[in-house]
């Protein structure tokens, strides 16, 4: 019996030991934070965010999470870089995560292990600010950072309920991106300025190639939502329309431009110039065979020229061009996306001070000026719009900001019931049906979702007669 | 060495200890020893499900306050043309998994418990698609089916079979390569169960049965299958339970499509409370996800009762 018990205490002292270990990650180093997914970090010991005060002598200690893998090199650099040279004693630990990184940032706040400083991006910042993890950072913002960063700082972008949390560095423009040998070769002078055009080039270019497998558009129609926000949404708004279907004069959401759009997608997809397996395509695989010199043109982010010098080198001719308008006329700008937010601080940050000085040395000039520099994003900040050189990466020059391109109101984020506007119009190219139904049933399960969302007082709608598409912003 | 008959008299107890004593002291070992499983069953399995149960009466995105909107979610249920899609596609899936796996499974199993040279190493290699990851599956059956230069069509076209490719993965056979490669993965997992099954059965009944003349096909109608029921039954229900909640290999290779065409109902309930798009930010739908989650537990639950209704007769072979 005795040694029955001895077993049991003995498990017991065991188990407490062994939970002892695993809880003592907040006090002690863990590399992967509370989400543990496998995140890479820079290596420095110590990730309490409970940093002891400077007075100790002891270093201040940030942990910044980010989830860009493109850049992490020299992100890497830029935090030893400030490691070393900041004389207030801050340490921070850079840890870049693999996957999910919303749902890591989500298990982090709901442990209290949130990191002080984490990267930001467009789709995400809202859903964080509602959640209540991001602290504003007003009071640190001097004129000289308003001058820099005051015109882009956007409601619903980086700025809400008045208050900003995160400032702009840079943004993805997004272009047709077109293989200059197929074009040539089919006969085909300039990328395509109408709908009408892209669809003829498509058709001329697989006649042209389709014994070698060659075909004159694609799109990654395995998420057909993922496909058209990185088409349509830059065709409509260089045509003067909003991208996702939200009229901005009146508040509302309405898909006529966008089933305009359509149609001729439609066309294409009846021509047999897309891709076979085009439905079930990812964007990698279509960048391969693109690489491969497969398909004659696709439209998506300024990302591609850094896919095409690392992921899938390429001997092809290519290039980037703005996206086409419905009718060849340029009655609208190009949306500068995912653009307005880069850094943001923790509301949970025992060390928002610090946190603020790391993310004042990552917004300095050096910083972000070398970031465009090296194409890892486009800058839209205007000083260091002004004073980068052009990123020397093969293809980047069909992609830089230029009197085309501006930055757009937001749209409100709506759940309606039923299928989403990207699976309805999809299934109205492969499968047909009356488009006039399916766009007015569109209108109304959006619009019907949006009533709800501001009566629930999730969104704010302000509609804008006078919107004008040539001048987003209004200024 | 067992234990003793009368737990009173077992040695370790104190000669001053009584029944009563030895009982309480009993209830705290096995209150112990069971309060891990317990604790465990209740953190990760009874909570999220009384968590469920509470969220599919809110509208809840996963933030903010929820509010309650009492039986909305089962109306919306009600009308969602999708998520009732998804219920026939299910049933196109796993019906089609059925169809095909248990037959094969058992046929591989029948040959496989016979004397044949090799038979271990054809065991392995059955088997070993189960522990193979869905995601490296997934990407192989990929290679194999994409229409653009997937090894299956490029190997038709350079046998001249057909002249353009074929669609494997379009709207109209989407589904039918899903169920291959579901097939694939499933087959050897039940083969295995179905081979335990038959290498239960006496090998006396074989013998007695040729004895009186019963060639290699009576045999089988008249032993292996009535003898194999009991196991049947069983691998049966599991493999309507896994074929009515797979979705992994779907989610990877089609993710639904096209046009949800593959669209299993866990897929949709799992692009609810996961929203997997690329694109914009899509809103989750915890309240709602919630009351699909309830509709498609239960749907699976009515499905595995009736065939325990249905097939309880198997259970009384022997």
């Amino acid at each position: 019996m005795r040694k029955t018990w001895a077993g049991i205490g003995l498990s017991l002292i065991l188990a407490v030991g062994l939970a002892g270990c695993s809880s003592g990650n907040v006090n002690n180093n863990d590399n992967n934070g509370a989400a543990g997914n496998g995140g890479a970090t820079n290596g420095k010991s110590g990730t309490e965010t409970q940093a002891p005060p400077v007075e100790t002598g002891k270093p201040v200690q940030l942990k910044y999470w980010t989830d860009d893998r493109h850049d992490q090199e020299y992100i890497k650099e830029m935090v030893n870089t400030f490691n070393e040279t900041n004389e207030d004693n801050i340490q921070v630990e850079l840890t870049v995560m693999s996957e999910n990184y919303a749902q890591s940032v989500d298990i982090a706040f709901s442990s209290k292990q949130a990191p002080d400083v984490l990267r930001l991006k467009t789709n995400i910042v809202g859903e964080f600010v509602k959640k209540g993890y991001l602290a504003p950072i007003d009071e640190y913002l001097t004129d000289e950072i308003n001058t820099k960063f005051g015109s882009l700082q956007i409601d619903h972008v980086n700025r809400f309920d008045g208050k900003v949390y995160s400032l702009a560095n840079t943004g993805l423009t997004l272009r047709l991106v077109y293989n200059k040998d197929l074009f040539e070769q089919a006969g085909i002078g300039q990328p395509p300025t109408s709908l009408q055009e892209m669809v003829d080039a498509a058709k001329q270019i697989t006649e042209f190639g389709k014994s070698e497998g060659i075909y004159g558009f694609a799109l990654n129609f395995k998420s057909p939502k993922s496909a058209f926000d990185r088409s349509i949404r830059e065709i409509l708004s260089l045509s003067g329309h909003q991208g996702l279907g939200f009229d901005l004069k009146t508040g509302q959401y309405d898909f006529t431009a966008y089933s305009q759009v359509i149609e001729y997608f439609k066309q294409m997809h009846e021509d047999g110039s897309v891709m076979p397996g085009a439905e079930a395509l990812d964007i990698d695989p279509l960048r391969a065979q693109f690489a491969a010199g497969k398909i004659g043109m696709y439209l998506s982010f300024s990302t591609e020229p850094g896919v095409y010098q690392d992921q899938f080198p390429t001997e092809i001719n290519w290039g980037g061009a703005l996206a086409p308008t419905i009718d060849g006329q340029i009655k609208g700008t190009s949306e500068i996306v995912s653009a307005g937010t880069w850094l943001g601080i923790s509301e949970l940050s025992a060390n928002k001070d610090a946190a603020w000085k790391f993310m004042e040395f990552m917004y300095g000039d050096d910083v972000l000026t070398t970031y465009h520099e090296k194409g890892f994003g486009i800058a839209i900040v205007p000083s260091i719009v002004e004073q980068a050189q052009d990123p020397e990466i093969n293809g980047m020059e069909g992609f830089l900001v230029g009197e085309h391109d501006s930055l757009w109101p937001v749209a409100p984020i709506v759940t309606p019931e039923g299928a989403g506007y990207a699976d309805a119009f999809y299934k109205y190219i492969l499968a047909g049906g009356d488009l006039q139904a399916i766009t007015e049933d569109l209108n109304t399960r959006y619009n019907d979702a949006l009533a709800k969302a501001v009566e629930k007082g999730e969104v704010t709608v302000t509609p804008n007669p006078s919107f004008d598409p040539a001048n987003p912003q209004g200024e | 060495m067992g234990l003793p008959r009368n737990l009173a008299e077992a040695p370790f107890l104190s000669p001053g200890g009584t029944k009563m004593n030895f009982k309480w002291r009993r209830l705290g070992e096995n209150s112990l020893f069971l309060s891990p499983s317990i604790i465990l069953t209740a953190v990760l399995g009874i909570y999220p499900i009384l968590w469920m149960l509470r969220f599919m009466f809110y509208d809840y995105a996963g933030y903010g306050e929820p509010i309650f909107i009492g039986l909305d979610n089962f109306q919306r249920l009600m009308r969602d043309a999708l998520f009732w899609e998804s219920v026939g596609n299910t049933f196109i899936y796993a019906g089609g998994k059925l169809v095909l796996t248990l037959p094969v499974s058992m046929l591989l199993a029948v040959i496989l418990n016979g004397k044949l040279r090799g038979s271990n190493l054809l065991r392995g290699i059955y088997f070993m698609p189960t522990i193979i990851s869905t995601a490296v599956i997934s990407v192989v059956f990929y290679t194999i089916f994409n229409s653009y230069n997937g090894m299956v069509n490029t190997l038709l076209m350079k046998m001249h079979l057909i002249s353009q490719p074929i669609e494997w993965l379009g709207p109209k056979l989407a589904m039918l390569t899903v169920i291959l490669v579901a097939v694939w993965g499933a087959v050897g997992n039940y083969m295995l169960l179905f081979l335990a099954g038959l290498q239960g059965i006496p090998k006396d009944l074989y013998e007695s049965a040729s004895i009186d003349g019963a060639n290699a096909g009576r045999q089988f109608w008249s032993i292996t299958l009535p003898m194999l029921a009991p196991v049947a039954q069983l691998v049966i229900m599991l493999a309507i339970i896994a074929s009515l909640k797979g979705y992994e290999s779907i989610m990877l290779i089609t993710e639904g499509g096209p046009i949800g065409k593959t669209e299993v109902m866990y897929l949709y309930l799992y692009k609810l409370l996961f929203p997997v798009s690329t694109g914009s930010p899509v809103v989750q739908q915890f309240g709602y996800g919630s009351a699909v989650g309830f509709a498609t537990a239960l749907i699976v639950g009515a499905i595995t009762g009736l065939y325990f209704l249905l097939s309880r007769k198997m259970n009384k072979v022997y």
